[in-house]
């Protein structure tokens, strides 16, 4: 019920399109990159999402988190411009199903934009190197795993969004944590687990180990980021 | 109203929001890394850059690519929801001014914003540069006179980038759509400084002119020049026309809606 009232919400703000246009965006940056560049990637050795992926990603998950961001911002602007999350409040309903109703649909957009990215890499692959018979798994796999991944940064920047009623105060907040994110050295394991660095990380050519630590760290942290989620709003509604 | 009352009113509105602690708080976190791998200022050895010369470069990189343009985005959206949160814009239409004058106010408020942050960036930079002069023995403060022309040469080459962001802003009215318009167009810059075109695509500005600094500081990299002629022109072409749209969209669709 939750999901259905958020998706009305948004209907006026623009928000699904500005996700699938995003997602489109990312989904193009393959297509344009082996369009322009194929000899480079071309005589390179290992599977075609791969190569794909090393090249691309960074760009794509970048363009990924910078969306989650937007996205979140915006979901709780439309609550507390002309002080909407006050009568939200006075309803029979908890702050903490308004949060959830929000990250279900901020997930399933995540999933539209994934899949968008995953037809553009198909493209390519499909285009401009010869595919083995277990692709598709290869790229459910990569793109399951970029999904889970992507959950902490989604849950984080509603976190943000939800405690600050002034968007560009999120926004800002936001922007520093993915530069920070992008600044990170890549080989600490530790490092890693920031959840908008997670995003960046790529499942193909990954060792098990690390996917499996990944994966228990990035659900993990989104358990953590509910939690303190729901600690938070009830500290506030206890403090008005 | 005069211009000068107009703008002294725009700084007063922002007066109490926090924008001043997010950009000080992107700029700390834009040296804080500097300063940790200050040895790697020492291993320079095959680009021929000195030390000192590197470490302000690398701080100046990771500002033009990211942190300034998302910083100035951020700008755009406190300066126009200051207007759109409790209907201000309404009040302001109301009142005998000009909507192209109001819009210019704006738009000098958020130039004002950008050399805030660039102040920032060069007073930060003196305190990280002292930090790990004494921490790695070696003195990495450069003169001022030096580090003001590079930080100058940032500001004044991401005023046609801001006045695309401000455009972007004031046209469209979804703030989401905005604010994911301009920071999708942050990330292709890495891609397009490395294209002939650059000069077509004002996202790149800083960037470019900060890396082929890079280029000429450094002695054995060689980074794509700056040509004057087909960038000055081509520059100064789009910030114009983007002042003038904005200037005239400015309040369109709310004088639209309440006539």
């Amino acid at each position: 019920m939750s999901l259905r009232l958020e998706c009305r919400k948004v209907k006026r703000t623009g928000f699904v399109p500005a996700f699938i246009v995003g997602g489109l965006l990312a989904a193009v940056v393959p297509v344009v990159n082996m369009a322009v560049r194929s000899e480079i990637y071309v005589g390179l050795e290992g599977s075609p999402i791969q190569i794909l992926m090393d090249a691309n990603w960074q760009l794509m998950a970048m363009l990924n988190v910078l969306l989650l961001l937007a996205g979140a911002c915006l979901m709780y602007h439309t609550e507390y411009a002309d002080n909407a999350i006050q009568k939200m409040c006075t309803l029979p309903i908890r702050e903490w199903d308004l949060f959830f109703g929000k990250f279900a649909l901020i997930a399933v957009m995540g999933i539209v934009v994934l899949t968008l990215e995953a037809m553009g890499i198909a493209f390519s692959s499909l285009h401009w190197f010869a595919i083995s018979t277990d692709f598709v798994l290869e790229l459910l796999k990569s793109f399951g795993y970029a999904f889970v991944l992507m959950m902490p940064a989604a849950l984080i920047s509603l976190l943000i969004a939800s405690l600050c009623s002034n968007m560009w105060v999120s926004l800002g907040i936001g922007i520093i944590c993915v530069f920070t994110a992008t600044m990170l050295p890549d080989h600490n394991f530790i490092l890693s687990l920031f959840p908008f660095a997670l995003p960046f990380q790529i499942y193909a050519g990954a060792a098990e180990t690390t996917i499996r630590n990944l994966m228990i760290a990035s659900a993990a942290e989104a358990v953590i980021i509910a939690l303190a989620e729901s600690l938070l709003l009830k500290v506030r509604r206890s403090m008005e | 109203m005069s211009f000068l009352s107009l703008l002294g009113v725009e700084f007063k509105k922002i007066r109490r929001s926090k924008i001043l602690l997010i950009l000080s708080a992107a700029v700390i976190f834009l040296w804080l890394p500097s300063i940790f791998n200050a040895d790697m200022n020492f291993q320079m050895q095959e680009e021929g850059i000195s030390p000192e010369n590197n470490f302000l470069i690398q701080g100046l990189l990771a500002m033009a690519w990211f942190i300034f343009p998302a910083s100035m985005v951020v700008g755009t959206v406190l300066l126009n929801q200051t207007e759109r949160s409790n209907k201000g814009i309404f009040k302001m239409l109301t009142l005998p001014v000009s909507t192209s004058k109001l819009c210019l106010a704006k738009i000098t408020v958020l130039f004002t914003l950008a050399a805030i942050q660039v102040l920032m960036f060069v007073g930060i930079y003196y305190l990280s540069a002292v930090i790990v002069t004494e921490t790695q023995s070696y003195n990495f403060i450069l003169s001022p006179l030096f580090v003001f022309k590079e930080a100058g040469l940032l500001l004044l080459s991401s005023i046609p980038m801001l006045t695309i962001f401000w455009l972007l802003s004031v046209c469209i009215q979804t703030p989401i759509f905005s604010v994911g318009t301009g920071l999708a167009s942050i990330v292709p810059s890495v891609l397009m400084i490395n294209t002939k075109i650059w000069f077509a695509y004002p996202m790149a500005y800083p960037f470019f002119l900060i890396t082929a600094e890079y280029g000429r500081l450094a002695a054995n990299l060689n980074t794509a020049q700056i040509e004057f002629v087909p960038w000055l022109p081509v520059a100064a072409c789009i910030t114009v026309i983007c002042l003038l749209i904005a200037c005239s969209c400015f309040g369109k669709a709310e004088r639209r809606s309440s006539v």
